[in-house]
């Protein structure tokens, strides 16, 4: 199994690695939105001394790491994989041994994300020295338990979004929708704005969705905002929602390939 | 009369070519609202924990939001889809065809396609406008109303003629394929006036990729923050960037070689 994953990585390390041009692009696009809502948000700030508790470096703070968590947690896999189910490529996966989405897809989205985060690194510094955030509230112990929250935030996401994806084995119009559950990130996790600013129901909705484990949970995590309790509740949460989104994503996937009957078989 | 029959006549066609997918308009038109409730939301949200953003009101900002949109329109509804078509017919030399009609070729490049449903889009906008101005109230005359309707189709045909630029590009490097991703990119940041960013993005908006010249500006031009030498100064500005790009154009076509030779 070891090996098979090896040969994986070697194959999709350089089948995204032909793509690094386009990436800048793709991370140019992708950091507009927060650099955005940071200046908006500093700007109120600053113009009123704080807001809600939020001063204008807790702000800078918040979106900073969000950029970090952001590119950890994420997922492209209803661009590689979509596709394939609908034009039929899929067939030639499905007769391998291996799981196509939990394999193939899972290797190509984490090579994708380290070539990713390798353009990012040197704009992330760069970006550090403009907005000169002051990270003193950080801690270690924060940040070395951010990265399992991360990374269990990156699988409860992939999980969710390869069941979304699935759902291209019974609709065309399984892009629609992926952006309306975009839009549920964009409104619960805390990527528009830290989630104590957002209007209550929203709040107390989010506590119950996972959404909130991509972006939110994890920044707090590093900045040092949370309780032991709250760390633990979270991390609870991640391994609850790990379950119920794998448990989700196979329902789906059993399902679907029963169904599937690739174009031109 | 001859180009606007031209227009309508690829009007036409485009709306037969969408009407194969009738499903698919209401599921847009359904995500646009869905995203309409989004934007109008975080407006809310931001007003809810401040009275001003960078010294604009709540209204002033619905007005930016319709402005934004307008430009949004532009790209989804003609950029984008005849950006597609055009790359590839520098691609494939489809563009022999193109430019042996005895029409501008600009024009047949840039408005042969549009995605018919994105009229919606425009009405909308229209109406966030207007409805932005009006609750602006008193505070605005019709003078600033007309400077605004000038300095935002002056914005648009800026946007226009950079877009024009980077797909002319394409004419001495063929490979160029992300020609539009850059304006694509920084589009998102025409939501909010650009007066509240910090000065190097401000700069990169205004003068490098000029989304806050169709965006912002119009707005500051109904706020009545511009005098009217600065108006004079942008209105050139469009006129000057269109005649640019229509001879950066003229001198891309003369290197298009086709793709077989």
């Amino acid at each position: 199994m070891y090996l098979i994953f090896q040969r994986l990585w070697q194959v999709n390390w350089a089948e995204q690695w032909q793509y690094r041009a386009n990436m800048l692009m793709y991370l140019l696009y992708w950091l507009v939105s927060p650099i955005m809502y940071l200046a908006v948000w500093t700007s109120i700030a600053n113009a009123n001394g704080s807001v809600n508790g939020f001063t204008a470096n807790d702000f800078i703070t918040y979106y900073m790491t969000l950029l970090i968590c952001d590119q950890v947690t994420s997922n492209i896999v209803i661009h590689i994989f979509g596709y394939k189910i609908q034009d039929g490529t899929l067939s030639g996966e499905l007769v391998k041994p291996i799981h196509p989405m939990l394999t193939n897809a899972l290797i190509n989205n984490i090579a994708f994300k380290v070539l990713m985060i390798l353009g990012f690194l040197p704009i992330w510094v760069i970006l550090f020295f403009l907005f000169k955030p002051d990270f003193s509230s950080v801690a270690l112990s924060g940040v070395l338990l951010s990265i399992p929250a991360m990374i269990l935030g990156f699988f409860v996401s992939y999980m969710i979004s390869a069941a979304i994806t699935a759902l291209a084995f019974w609709t065309t119009r399984v892009y629609s929708i992926h952006e309306f559950y975009f839009a549920l990130i964009l409104l619960f996790s805390g990527q528009f704005v830290p989630l104590p600013l957002m209007p209550k129901l929203v709040q107390d909705i989010a506590q119950y969705l996972p959404f909130q484990l991509f972006m939110y949970y994890p920044i707090q995590l590093i900045l040092g905002k949370l309780s032991t309790e709250q760390i633990i509740q979270g991390f609870v949460s991640g391994v609850i929602w790990l379950g119920i989104s794998t448990v989700l994503f196979n329902w789906v996937w059993k399902n679907g390939v029963k169904r599937y009957s690739a174009v031109g078989a | 009369m001859h180009t606007l029959k031209l227009l309508s006549s690829f009007f036409k066609v485009n709306v037969q070519m969408s009407l194969a997918y009738r499903a698919d308009t209401v599921v847009n038109i359904l995500l646009n609202l869905m995203w309409l409730g989004w934007e109008l939301l975080s407006l809310n949200i931001i007003f809810s924990n401040t009275t001003t953003l960078g010294g604009w009101g709540f209204a002033e900002l619905i007005a930016l939001l319709g402005v934004f949109r307008l430009v949004n329109t532009l790209m989804m509804a003609l950029i984008w889809p005849n950006t597609e078509k055009f790359n590839q017919s520098i691609r494939d030399g489809s563009m022999d065809y193109t430019i042996l009609q005895p029409v501008n070729s600009m024009f047949l490049v840039t408005f042969s396609r549009i995605t018919v449903w994105r009229i919606w889009d425009l009405i909308l906008a229209i109406t966030l406008i207007v409805v932005g101005i009006n609750m602006t109230g008193d505070t605005t005359t019709a003078l600033h109303i007309l400077t605004f309707i000038l300095l935002a189709t002056t914005g648009t045909i800026v946007i226009y003629s950079l877009w024009i630029v980077l797909i002319a590009l394409t004419f001495w490097f063929t490979k160029f394929d992300n020609n539009v991703t850059i304006l694509h990119a920084l589009l998102d940041s025409g939501r909010y006036p650009a007066t509240v960013y910090p000065v190097w993005l401000r700069v990169i908006v205004t003068f490098i990729v000029p989304i806050a010249v169709a965006t912002t500006i119009p707005l500051q031009a109904l706020r009545g923050d511009l005098n009217l030498g600065q108006v004079a100064i942008f209105f050139f500005v469009g006129v000057g960037s269109f005649i640019i790009a229509s001879q950066v154009w003229k001198a891309g076509l003369k290197r298009y070689s086709g793709a077989s030779s």
